[in-house]
C-alpha cells in the first residue's frame, strides 16, 4: 500500500507541473494583453512550452494507467486527446501574427484547461488521502 | 419652441453656416462643439422636446400644418424632395447641377483663409478658383467656414441647397466673415466636454431652408440634445414626425411578400450612379476633421449605450488611409517644434489637435480625448484674446487642421532613419522567361530607377533564384556585376553579405548594366524549379540589418527547399465541406513564420505573381498580408498583352511616395475602445499596427466597442497618428483627429451611416471569415447583417407610419443592399468551386482587404458607359465626355446590340462591341476583319474614332493612378470570353445561381418583415 501512496504522491506532483504550465501559458497571454510582451516573445514563449506540456500530461495519464487508477486515467484522457489531436493538426503552435486575433480563443481554452485541472487535483488530494486513511 | 431658437441663434459667438442667413442655424453649426460658453441655452430644448414626441402631429404628409409652433421654418421647407410617400417607390431628388456648385467656393475662401490659414502650407487664396472642383469632390479644407462650402455641394444630391441658395450666398458671406473670431469660443466651451452637449444637439432649430432634406434627420434630435439624464432609452422615433412626410425612404413592393412576381420596378431600384457619395453633414457638423479620405466612420453618429450598439447590426468602426493622396493645393502641412519637442497629453499621449482647449490664459490646455489638464510649455504658449483663442493661432495649422504632420525628434527614434531600400526576388525559372515576364521587369525597373524616392540614400539589390540562387555583388568599384551562384538550399549562406545591397546612385552604373543584362543572361534557362523558400530567407538575411520593401517576382510554384508548396489543387469535392476555407489559407507555417520574421525587421513584401498554372497565392500572399503589402496577380501573364499593365502597376510601386518603418495607431476618447483590425498588417501590441512600408494605396479598417454601458460625453474623437520615415530620411508622425458627436438615437445613427464605410468594413469581414469558414457563410453573414440592420430600422417607424408592404431604407444606406449583392458577387466570396479561380479568388481577398473606399466601391459597383454616341459624334470635345456618358445600371438589359459599351470596374476595362453595330464604326475601330480574334486585336488606329476611344480610356485610367485597367475587347455573343469578361460581373443579373438585384431586395424584404 505504500507504493500506491507514493504513487499518487507522484502523480500529484506531475499535476502541479502541468498546472504551472498552464498557469505559464496564461500569464503569458495576459501579459500580451497588457503590452508587457510583444507578439514574437510571446509565440516563442508559448511553443517552448507546449510539448513539455503535453509530455507532462502524458506521463500523468501514463502514470495513472500503470498504477490501475482506471478513474483517474479516464479523467486524464479527453484531456490527452484533445492534446494529441491538437498536436497532430499542428494546432497547438501560436504565431505570431496572428496571436491576436486568436488571443480570446487561446486564452479561453487555456482557462478551461485549468479549471479541468483544477478538478483533477482535487480528486487526486481526495484519493491521496483515501489512500493514507485505508492505510491506518 | 420660437423663443428658443432665436435665444440660440444670439448665443452663438457667431453664425457658422456659410449658406444660411444668420439667424437660422444650420445643423451644422449647431452641431459644432462651438456652442457658446454655458452649455444654459440649451436647456430649453429638453423640455420643450415632449411636444414633439406627442401624438398630436398628425404622422401624414402635412408638414406644415402643426409646424410653426416647433419649427418656425418647416413650412419654408421644400417638400419635393421627399415627395408624397406614394409618389414613387423611391423617391428621386433633384441633382444639382454642377457648375452652381462649383461657384461658391471662391468667394468663400478667400476672406475666409487669410486669417486662419497657415502662411506654410496653404496656397495664396488666387489658386483656389480653378481647383474647385477638387473641392467639390473633397470637402477638405479644415478651415471652417470653407468647409461647409465645399462638402455641401458634394453632398448627397438630396442635401443640396436649392438653387436659389446662389443668391442667399453673398448676402450672407460678409456677416459669417466678420463673425469669424467668433471661432474660439469653439476652443474655451469645448474645454469642458460637457459643455459640449449641446453640441451635437443643436440641430434642431435647425430648419434651415437649404437643408431641409437633411434635417429631416434630424427631426428626432432634440431629445438627444437633452442631458443624457433626461434621455434614457431609445428615442421613440416620434420625434421625427413632426410635420415631417417621412423619415426615411422607401421602396413600393407591389405583391405580397412570398410572391414572385412582384410589381418592382427595376428602374427605380436605388443605384450608385453617381459613384461614391460620402455623406456630408458630418464634415459640416465637423469643419476641423480630417478630410474623409483619410478617416471615415461607419456612422459619425457614435451610440450612447451597449444597447444602441446591438441594435445597430453593422459594423461599427472606421476605415483609414492615413497616406491618402491629397489633391494639389491641399498639402499636409508638416510641421517642426523644434525646440518645444512635440506637444502631447501627458496622460493619454493624444497630439495636440483643433479640438485641445488653451484655458488659463493660455497656460494650460485641456486633452480633447482624455480631458486631462496640460501645461503649455514655455515655448508654446501664447496668450488667449478676448474670445478665449490663441492669438497666434493661425501660424499654428495643428490647432486649426485636421490633418497634420509632425517632425519627430531623436526620441521617436529607435535607430537611425532608414534609407529607401527595394530588393528584388526574381525567379528566373523557364517560365518567367517565357511569358517575358523578366524583360519587362528589367526594363520597368531600369526606367524607374531615377524616379525611386530618396534621392541619394537608396538602395537597392538583387537576387534571382531558380533551383539555385544567384547573388550579385554590385559594388561600386566594379564595372559589371558579379553572379555568385549557391545551390545548397539546405544551409543558406550569403556571400558577400556587405556588396549585395548597395547604394543606387554610387552603384548606378553597376545596377543599370545588371538590368541590361539579365533577361538575356536567363533567356537559355530551362529550369523549370523554383527554390522560392531559401531564396526568400537569403533575401531575408541580407535585408534585416535595414529593412525596406522586397519584392517578389514569382512565376512557379515553390518547389524546392523549405516553404515548398504542393499542387494542392482546387479540388472540386472540397467545396460546401468544413475543409473549403483550408484551401485558402497557407499551407504551410513557414509563411506565416516568415512574415512575422520579416515585419520584425521591418521589411515589407509585395508579391507579383504570374503563374497560368496553380501557384498557391493564398500561402505566397500571407507574406505581403502581415507585411503591408500587396499582391499583384497577373493569371497567364504574356509580355505581349499584360506588359503595360505590369509596368504600370510596377513602376507605381516603386515610385509612389512611400512611408517606412511606419507604425500606426488610433486613440478615441474614454468609453470607446478598438477592438479589432482587418487589413494588411500586423499588430504588434493590442492596439499598434506595424507596417514595414505604406503608402496612399492602402487603407485599414477597425472596428471599436463601448466599454461602458453609457457614454457620458457628447462628442468622441478620434485620432490617428502613424508614425513613419519619410523617404527623405526624416522621422515623422502624421496625426489625423476627427471628432464624432454622441446620439442617443438609433435613427440619427441610421441616417449618419456612412454606406462606403460600411462595405469596406463588411467586405474585409466577409473576406476573413472566409478564410475561416466556407464561402457560403462568409456570404450569409453579409446578408444576415443588412437584414437585420433593415428590420431594425423598420421597426423604428413601422408603428407610426404605414409602411405596409413598403421597403423601407435610411436614405444614407440606398445602396447598401446593392453593394452587399456585388460583395457576395464579388471574384474573392462568389460561388463556389467553377465560380473564379483559386488563385485569383485568394488575390482578390487580399486586394480587397487593402483597398480605399472609393476603390472598393468601385470594384464592386463598377461604371458602364456607352460610348458610341461620343464617338459617332465628331464634333464633341473630350471634356463633354462626362456629359455625354452617363453610368448605367450593370445589368444585361443596359447593353444594347447596336452600341459599344464600356466596363470600368478600375482594374480591367472591358470594351463591349454589340452585334449589331454598324460595320463602318466597326471597322474604324477594330479592323477589317470581323471574325479577328478579339483577344488579340490591337485598338490604335489612325482615325479619329479610334483616337477617340483612346482618349476615353485614357481618360478613365488617369481616374486612379494605383491600377492600371487593362484594356478587353469583346464582342456580343463570343462566349466564353464575354461571360467571362462581362455579363458575369453584371452584378444586377442573376448569374450562376447567384440572385438578381431585384430577387435580392426582395428576399431581403421577405426577411426584414418576418
Amino acid at each position: 500500500m505504500m507504493g500506491d501512496l507514493i504513487a499518487w504522491l507522484f502523480s500529484f506532483f506531475i499535476l502541479l507541473a502541468v498546472l504551472a504550465l498552464v498557469l505559464y501559458q496564461i500569464m503569458c497571454f495576459l501579459d500580451l494583453e497588457t503590452d508587457y510582451i510583444n507578439p514574437y516573445e510571446l509565440a516563442t514563449k508559448i511553443n517552448n512550452i507546449m510539448l513539455p506540456e503535453f509530455i507532462t500530461q502524458g506521463s500523468l495519464c501514463l502514470l495513472h494507467l500503470v498504477t490501475r487508477h482506471w478513474i483517474m486515467f479516464l479523467f486524464c484522457l479527453p484531456y490527452l486527446c484533445y492534446n494529441v489531436n491538437q498536436y497532430i493538426h499542428r494546432r497547438h503552435v501560436v504565431y505570431a501574427t496572428e496571436v491576436f486575433s486568436e488571443l480570446s480563443r487561446q486564452k479561453r481554452q487555456r482557462i478551461f484547461k485549468l479549471v479541468y485541472l483544477g478538478f483533477l487535483l482535487f480528486f487526486s488530494i481526495f484519493w491521496m488521502i483515501w489512500s493514507i486513511v485505508d492505510e491506518e | 419652441m420660437g423663443p428658443e431658437n432665436s435665444n440660440k441663434a444670439n448665443n452663438y459667438p457667431r453664425p457658422t453656416a456659410p449658406f444660411v442667413p444668420p439667424q437660422t442655424n444650420s445643423p451644422f453649426t449647431s452641431s459644432r462643439p462651438v456652442i457658446g460658453s454655458q452649455p444654459s441655452p440649451f436647456t430649453p430644448t429638453s423640455a420643450p422636446t415632449p411636444p414633439t414626441t406627442s401624438p398630436s402631429y398628425p404622422p401624414g404628409p402635412v408638414s406644415g400644418s402643426s409646424g410653426p409652433a416647433f419649427r418656425p421654418v418647416q413650412t419654408g421647407r421644400p417638400t419635393p424632395p421627399y415627395g408624397p410617400p406614394t409618389s414613387g417607390p423611391f423617391q428621386r431628388f433633384p441633382t444639382q447641377p454642377f457648375p452652381l456648385s462649383s461657384q461658391p467656393p471662391p468667394p468663400h475662401t478667400s476672406p475666409v483663409v487669410q486669417p486662419i490659414s497657415s502662411p506654410i502650407t496653404r496656397p495664396p487664396p488666387s489658386q483656389f478658383p480653378p481647383m474647385s472642383n477638387f473641392q467639390n469632390r473633397q470637402p477638405p479644407i479644415p478651415t471652417m467656414p470653407v468647409n461647409g462650402v465645399p462638402s455641401s455641394i458634394n453632398g448627397p444630391p438630396m442635401q443640396q441647397p436649392p438653387p436659389s441658395i446662389g443668391s442667399t450666398h453673398p448676402a450672407v458671406r460678409p456677416a459669417q466673415t466678420s463673425t469669424w473670431p467668433g471661432y474660439p469660443g469653439v476652443q474655451t466651451s469645448s474645454a469642458a466636454p460637457v459643455s459640449n452637449q449641446g453640441g451635437y444637439v443643436a440641430p434642431p432649430p435647425t430648419s434651415s431652408v437649404p437643408f431641409s432634406s437633411h434635417q429631416v434627420g434630424y427631426g428626432p434630435t432634440p431629445p438627444v440634445a437633452s442631458p443624457l439624464g433626461m434621455y434614457g432609452g431609445p428615442t421613440p422615433p416620434t420625434g421625427g414626425m413632426a410635420g415631417l412626410v417621412e423619415d426615411f425612404s422607401s421602396l413600393s413592393i407591389g405583391s405580397m411578400p412570398g410572391s414572385y412576381d412582384a410589381g418592382l420596378d427595376t428602374k427605380v431600384l436605388p443605384r450608385p450612379l453617381e459613384g461614391d457619395v460620402e455623406p456630408t453633414s458630418f464634415a459640416q457638423m465637423y469643419p476641423m476633421n480630417c478630410n474623409s479620405r483619410y478617416l471615415r466612420l461607419t456612422t459619425s453618429a457614435i451610440p450612447n449605450s451597449q444597447s444602441l450598439v446591438s441594435r445597430w447590426h453593422l459594423p461599427l468602426g472606421a476605415v483609414v488611409c492615413p497616406l491618402a493622396e491629397s489633391p494639389e493645393g491641399e498639402e499636409v502641412p508638416v510641421i517642426n517644434f523644434a525646440t518645444t519637442g512635440i506637444v502631447r497629453c501627458r496622460r493619454c499621449r493624444t497630439y495636440v489637435n483643433p479640438y485641445v482647449t488653451f484655458t488659463d490664459g493660455g497656460r494650460k490646455w485641456r486633452c480633447n480625448i482624455c480631458a486631462l489638464l496640460n501645461d503649455v510649455q514655455n515655448d508654446y504658449f501664447a496668450s488667449l484674446d478676448s474670445n478665449g483663442r490663441r492669438v497666434d493661432l493661425d501660424q499654428h495649422p495643428e490647432l486649426t487642421k485636421g490633418c497634420v504632420e509632425f517632425v519627430a525628434p531623436a526620441e521617436y527614434m529607435v535607430r537611425p532613419p532608414m534609407p529607401p531600400l527595394y530588393f528584388f526576388l526574381i525567379d528566373v525559372s523557364i517560365y518567367s522567361v517565357k511569358s517575358g515576364m523578366l524583360e519587362v521587369i528589367a526594363e520597368t525597373i531600369k526606367s524607374c530607377l531615377d524616379k525611386l524616392p530618396g534621392s541619394t540614400r537608396t538602395q537597392i539589390g538583387f537576387i534571382t533564384f531558380d533551383s539555385t540562387i544567384h547573388f550579385y555583388n554590385m559594388k561600386s568599384s566594379l564595372t559589371q556585376p558579379q553572379m555568385m551562384v549557391v545551390s545548397d538550399l539546405d544551409d543558406i549562406f550569403i556571400p558577400l553579405p556587405d556588396d549585395l545591397l548597395v547604394n543606387l546612385s554610387e552603384s548606378r552604373t553597376v545596377v543599370d548594366a545588371f538590368l541590361d543584362s539579365l533577361p538575356s543572361m536567363f533567356q537559355d534557362n530551362l529550369n523549370v524549379e523554383s527554390a522560392f523558400g531559401p531564396a526568400l530567407k537569403a533575401a531575408f538575411m541580407v535585408m534585416s540589418q535595414l529593412g525596406g520593401k522586397l519584392l517578389i517576382f514569382q512565376s512557379t510554384l515553390p518547389s524546392l527547399g523549405v516553404g515548398r508548396l504542393r499542387l494542392r489543387g482546387d479540388d472540386i469535392r472540397a467545396y460546401g465541406t468544413d475543409k473549403e476555407n483550408a484551401l485558402r489559407i497557407p499551407e504551410d507555417p513557414f509563411y506565416k513564420q516568415m512574415a512575422a520574421d520579416f515585419t520584425k525587421f521591418q521589411v515589407a513584401v509585395n508579391v507579383y505573381a504570374f503563374s497560368d498554372k496553380y501557384t498557391d497565392i493564398a500561402s505566397l500572399g500571407t507574406l505581403a498580408k502581415y507585411t503591408g503589402g500587396q499582391v499583384y496577380y497577373y493569371p497567364s501573364f504574356q509580355a505581349a498583352i499584360h506588359k503595360d499593365k505590369l509596368r504600370h502597376e510596377l513602376a507605381r510601386d516603386l515610385t509612389r511616395e512611400t512611408a517606412w518603418e511606419a507604425v500606426m495607431r488610433i486613440r478615441c476618447g474614454k468609453g470607446v475602445r478598438f477592438t479589432s483590425y482587418h487589413g494588411n498588417f500586423m499588430l504588434r501590441s493590442t492596439d499598434l499596427l506595424a507596417l514595414p512600408a505604406v503608402d496612399c494605396d492602402k487603407a485599414y479598417a477597425m472596428q471599436f466597442a463601448l466599454e461602458e454601458t453609457l457614454l457620458t460625453t457628447q462628442i468622441v474623437y478620434f485620432q490617428v497618428a502613424l508614425l513613419h520615415t519619410s523617404s527623405s530620411g526624416e522621422r515623422r508622425i502624421r496625426v489625423h483627429t476627427a471628432a464624432a458627436s454622441v446620439v442617443a438615437d438609433l435613427g440619427e445613427m441610421y441616417r449618419q451611416a456612412d454606406t462606403g464605410a460600411i462595405v469596406s468594413l463588411l467586405g474585409r469581414l466577409a473576406i476573413e471569415k472566409s478564410l475561416s469558414y466556407k464561402l457560403e457563410e462568409a456570404r450569409n453573414a453579409i446578408q444576415l447583417r443588412i437584414v437585420k440592420a433593415l428590420k431594425e430600422y423598420r421597426n423604428l417607424y413601422a408603428v407610426q407610419h404605414r409602411v405596409g408592404t413598403r421597403m423601407i431604407y435610411p436614405e444614407s444606406l440606398k445602396y447598401l443592399p446593392l453593394y452587399g449583392l456585388a460583395l457576395t458577387k464579388s471574384t474573392a466570396l462568389r460561388g463556389g468551386y467553377a465560380d473564379s479561380q483559386l488563385d485569383e479568388r485568394c488575390a482578390a481577398g487580399f486586394t480587397m482587404m487593402a483597398l480605399p473606399v472609393k476603390k472598393m466601391l468601385k470594384l464592386l459597383y463598377p461604371s458602364l458607359l456607352r460610348v458610341d454616341g461620343y464617338l459617332l459624334e465628331s464634333s464633341m470635345k473630350a471634356d463633354v465626355f462626362e456629359k455625354v456618358c452617363k453610368r448605367l445600371p450593370l445589368a444585361a438589359e443596359s447593353l444594347d446590340s447596336r452600341g459599344i459599351y464600356i466596363y470600368d470596374d478600375g482594374f480591367r476595362l472591358v470594351v463591349w462591341f454589340g452585334q449589331m453595330l454598324s460595320p463602318d464604326v466597326f471597322r474604324n475601330l477594330v479592323g477589317e476583319d470581323l471574325a479577328t480574334d478579339f483577344s488579340r486585336v490591337s485598338l490604335v488606329r489612325d482615325n479619329e474614332m479610334s483616337r477617340k476611344l483612346m482618349d476615353i480610356l485614357k481618360k478613365l485610367r488617369g481616374a486612379d493612378a494605383s491600377y492600371y485597367p487593362l484594356c478587353h475587347l469583346v464582342r456580343q455573343g463570343e462566349q466564353p470570353r464575354e461571360g467571362y469578361l462581362l455579363l458575369s460581373n453584371l452584378v444586377e443579373d442573376q448569374v450562376g445561381g447567384m440572385n438578381s438585384y431585384v430577387d435580392w431586395i426582395l428576399q431581403i424584404h421577405r426577411q426584414v418583415q418576418q
